[in-house]
């Protein structure tokens, strides 16, 4: 089974941001990468698919980014990926032109099952996975919390609104997009890290697969206004029950 | 171009020569990320229960490591091990420094305790024992010093005899870091009342026994006992090394763990410096958080910049290790050469040891002070680290053996003609009787090259005063050799720094630049004022009329330094720590 996941590298969510001068980006220089963390459930989960199908499956990672974008997809092979694809691109892209480009490089390879984060850490579109399995029209399902392959096809389960849960079963070729929940993702061990080091990686220039217009744009960006500072409710704590219900009243959010 | 070891006194260097944290391989950068992986998600919520104390959790953590690959970094390939150079180790220490108690043991089971085994171990030594010590299944204990051999380690009275196909071990070994938990130990003993020479012992052998465990001030979760041997057999095969050479094993293996030790306190301060801001945000008086205030700022700034001196040299230090051993052919005697190069850089690893340590002992100071009376009180972590700090500067050598041993390593090699430091004393003095005023260029940093190449100077008129006064005498006079140690340490310490962020400033962004420049200001000057204090000392030890007026009207020279704008780079280091809630590089 050939099995691709795609993975995006993100700055660190402890960092401080800063917005760059033309107001529609974040400042990147001194800022530290990693993986995009719903993406480490995606290779954990593939990984674990491989090598549960054992000989025969081959598991691909992709990402798109510049030069940096090497160490994401370096730690994924770390983790079991066994070789990997790097759209150079230096550009800001929209959801759509990432998946085009996506697409474009993966669409005479045949993957039987992809799998991606549910959403970004930095932007949270949460639309490239579902957008690249319409292009290559296969079956999607979003925020999986549990996957299980068995024969040709595969149980999976979701996370809906409220709580809830959904059930599915489906055939390959299909495109999973991965929730927090599902698994808990490996360390990369020491030897794995320096095997890594010998895996292929495949070199793809962005403009080479024809990226189309983007269809959102960023008019600007600007660090969220400083809201009201939180209240303390203090006494005990069926007074601080009554005053917690008084104040939700005058806000009308109850 | 690779400095040998000492050569920094005599030689300048260009920044782009020297090994620094910004040029870490995508690979390093996983390593650390594993290791602070296992550090932040696991080990460091244990750390409590860790020094109740609990020596099997340390256990399991050790084991752990293991199975990531944290133990086997050292050996070579061909030996089960990874062959991982010593920058990466050094990273690895830093993020494990983290735990406090557990990382005393993680440091002494893959340094003091792996390492013997690793470079003097014969094959059939490797394959009984490496395995077991580099996957966490055995615990591995370093027991060399005794009640009555700390600092004079060679004078131990534990005792070898052969007896037949084995030998026979009695003595008691002291303060033994693991002992409780270790299965394999590297005992040194004197053979046959005369060799001093290291044997491998199994704790399993008969007449191996552990004393109590020590009722330590710091890392209460480490473990520390006596090991006892009585009437213990000890199979031939278990001699380590050669006989008569124990002496080699214990230096090389203890150089590296300086290094190392300099590596792990530099991640311990890391973290002290990170919850002293996070606390100096979150306290409030006069109305402000106290991290407003100039007075709490200086402190955060001066220790900041001694860290990043101290974090600087010790990857200088591998940096140039890892170059020269990368070298050493791959042949029967690749680890007798191999040592011999690490041998090369025991002033540098001495460096490590008392300036880095150091540079923790100030910060958990300044950070206790930072929470005030809370410092005081056991419910806020400031109190143990404090506690944790303090074996830094008695174990692996006393920073005072470390402080003697490193004049007396640049000596020798004077000695031998490794060092032309006679031939450039006598220059040096010249200069102070017809001094010429060669104005900087105006190149980046430039004051602050011309205050490395001045402080050279210093070291070269006070080594070379000290050498002339007292000759072969020198070695008795402690007070003076620590203090041209401490003008060697000072110059080492403010040349790294300067060096990398000479480095990596032209590609650094706007504020990372004026982040480089306050950084090598507060060094340059904080450094320059102690190295110029011991250099007095020494010089008011050393001379007296004409020749001592002459010696500090040169310290005095050479130790000028125009550091305005020195308030302006103090503010601009304290609030970029601020801003980033930790050491901001």
């Amino acid at each position: 089974m050939k099995i691709l996941v795609c993975v995006k590298q993100v700055p660190d969510m402890e960092s401080r941001f800063q917005v760059q001068a033309g107001g529609t980006a974040i400042e990147e220089a001194d800022l530290a990468f990693r993986v995009n963390e719903y993406d480490e459930f995606a290779i954990e989960e593939a990984v674990r698919l491989k090598e549960k199908l054992g000989e025969g499956s081959e598991l691909t990672v992709l990402s798109l980014g510049p030069q940096r974008v090497a160490e994401a997809i370096k730690k994924a092979l770390a983790m079991g990926c066994d070789q990997g694809i790097h759209i150079l691109d230096t550009a800001s892209r929209d959801p759509y032109q990432v998946a085009s480009l996506i697409y474009q490089a993966v669409k005479d390879q045949d993957f039987e099952v992809i799998f991606t984060g549910m959403q970004s850490q930095d932007l949270g579109y949460a639309q490239t996975g579902l957008l690249l399995a319409e292009l290559l029209g296969i079956e999607a399902v979003t925020t999986v919390v549990s996957f299980c392959q068995e024969g040709d096809g595969f149980l999976v389960q979701r996370e809906l609104e409220g709580g809830q849960r959904m059930n599915l079963k489906l055939q390959a070729p299909a495109l999973f997009t991965c929730q927090l929940g599902l698994n808990q993702p490996r360390y990369p061990t020491l030897p794995n890290i320096m095997k890594a080091k010998k895996k292929k990686i495949t070199q793809l220039e962005a403009a080479s697969l024809a990226p189309p217009a983007a269809r959102s744009q960023t008019t600007s960006l600007r660090p969220p206004a400083k809201k009201g500072q939180a209240k303390f409710l203090e006494g005990d704590l069926g007074a601080m029950a009554d005053q917690l219900v008084a104040e939700l009243k005058a806000k009308s959010l109850i | 171009m690779v400095m040998k070891g000492s050569e920094f006194l005599v030689k300048e260097i260009l920044p782009s020569e020297v090994f620094t944290p910004e040029d870490f391989s995508d690979e390093q950068k996983q390593i650390r990320d594993t290791t602070r992986d296992l550090v932040d998600n696991e080990i460091l919520p244990q750390v409590e229960e860790i020094d109740s104390p609990n020596h099997q959790l340390v256990v399991e953590f050790l084991a752990k490591a293991g199975e990531l690959g944290l133990l086997m970094m050292d050996p070579k390939e061909e030996d089960g091990g990874l062959g991982l150079d010593k920058s990466t180790v050094m990273l690895v220490a830093e993020e494990i420094a983290h735990t406090g108690s557990f990382s005393v043991a993680f440091a002494a089971h893959t340094g003091i305790g792996t390492l013997p085994l690793v470079y003097y171990g014969s094959q059939t030594l490797k394959d009984k024992y490496l395995e077991k010590i580099i996957t966490g299944q055995w615990g591995a204990a370093f027991c060399l010093t005794e009640p009555n051999a700390g600092s004079d380690a060679m004078t131990v009275d534990t005792q070898a005899t052969t007896e037949g196909d084995h030998y026979l071990l009695n003595g008691t070994k002291q303060f033994i870091t693991n002992g409780g938990f270790a299965k394999l130990f590297t005992v040194f003993a004197r053979l046959d009342k005369e060799h001093f020479t290291a044997f491998m012992v199994e704790k399993d052998f008969v007449g191996v026994s552990i004393g109590p465990e020590e009722n330590k001030m710091g890392i209460k979760g480490s473990s520390t006992t006596q090991v006892i041997f009585d009437q213990v057999k000890v199979p031939k095969e278990n001699l380590l090394g050669e006989i008569g050479k124990g002496h080699h094993i214990a230096f090389n293996v203890l150089n590296i763990g300086r290094i190392k030790l300099g590596a792990a306190v530099n991640g311990a301060a890391k973290e002290v410096l990170k919850t002293s801001v996070a606390y100096a945000k979150e306290r409030k008086q006069f109305q402000h958080p106290i991290s407003d205030f100039g007075a709490i700022q200086e402190k955060i700034a001066d220790r900041t910049a001694q860290l990043f001196a101290a974090e600087s040299l010790i990857y200088r230090i591998t940096g140039d290790l890892d170059i020269a051993l990368a070298e050493v052919p791959q042949d029967e005697n690749y680890y007798k050469n191999y040592t011999k190069i690490i041998a090369d850089y025991n002033g540098e690893c001495a460096i490590a040891k008392v300036y880095c340590s150091e540079q923790l002992a100030a910060m958990v100071d300044e950070g206790l002070q930072i929470y005030g009376g809370y410092g005081f009180i056991k419910d806020y972590p400031a109190e143990r680290f404090y506690r944790d700090e303090r074996i830094n500067r008695l174990f692996e050598g006393t920073n005072e053996i470390n402080r003697l041993l490193l004049p007396d390593a640049i000596l020798k090699k004077s000695l031998k003609g490794e060092l032309p430091l006679q031939s450039l004393a006598m220059k040096a003095f010249e200069g102070l009787v017809n001094p010429s005023f060669d104005l900087p260029e105006e190149t980046l940093f430039a004051k602050e090259f011309q205050v490395v190449k001045n402080t050279k100077q210093i070291f070269l008129v006070l080594a070379g005063a000290a050498v002339q006064k007292f000759q072969m005498a020198l070695a008795k006079e402690q007070e003076v050799l620590m203090a041209v140690a401490d003008v060697a340490i000072y110059i080492y310490a403010l040349e790294s720094a300067l060096l990398r962020a000479a480095k990596h400033y032209n590609q650094a962004s706007d504020k990372r630049k004026k982040l480089l420049a306050a950084l090598v200001k507060v060094s340059t000057f904080n450094n320059l004022e102690a190295l110029a204090q011991a250099a007095k000392k020494g010089a008011f030890y050393i001379e007296e009329g004409d020749n001592l007026t002459l010696l500090l009207s040169g310290i005095r020279r050479y130790g000028k330094y125009d550091a305005s704008g020195l308030l302006q780079a103090k503010r601009t280091l304290a609030q970029s720590v601020i801003e980033q809630g930790k050491y901001p590089l």
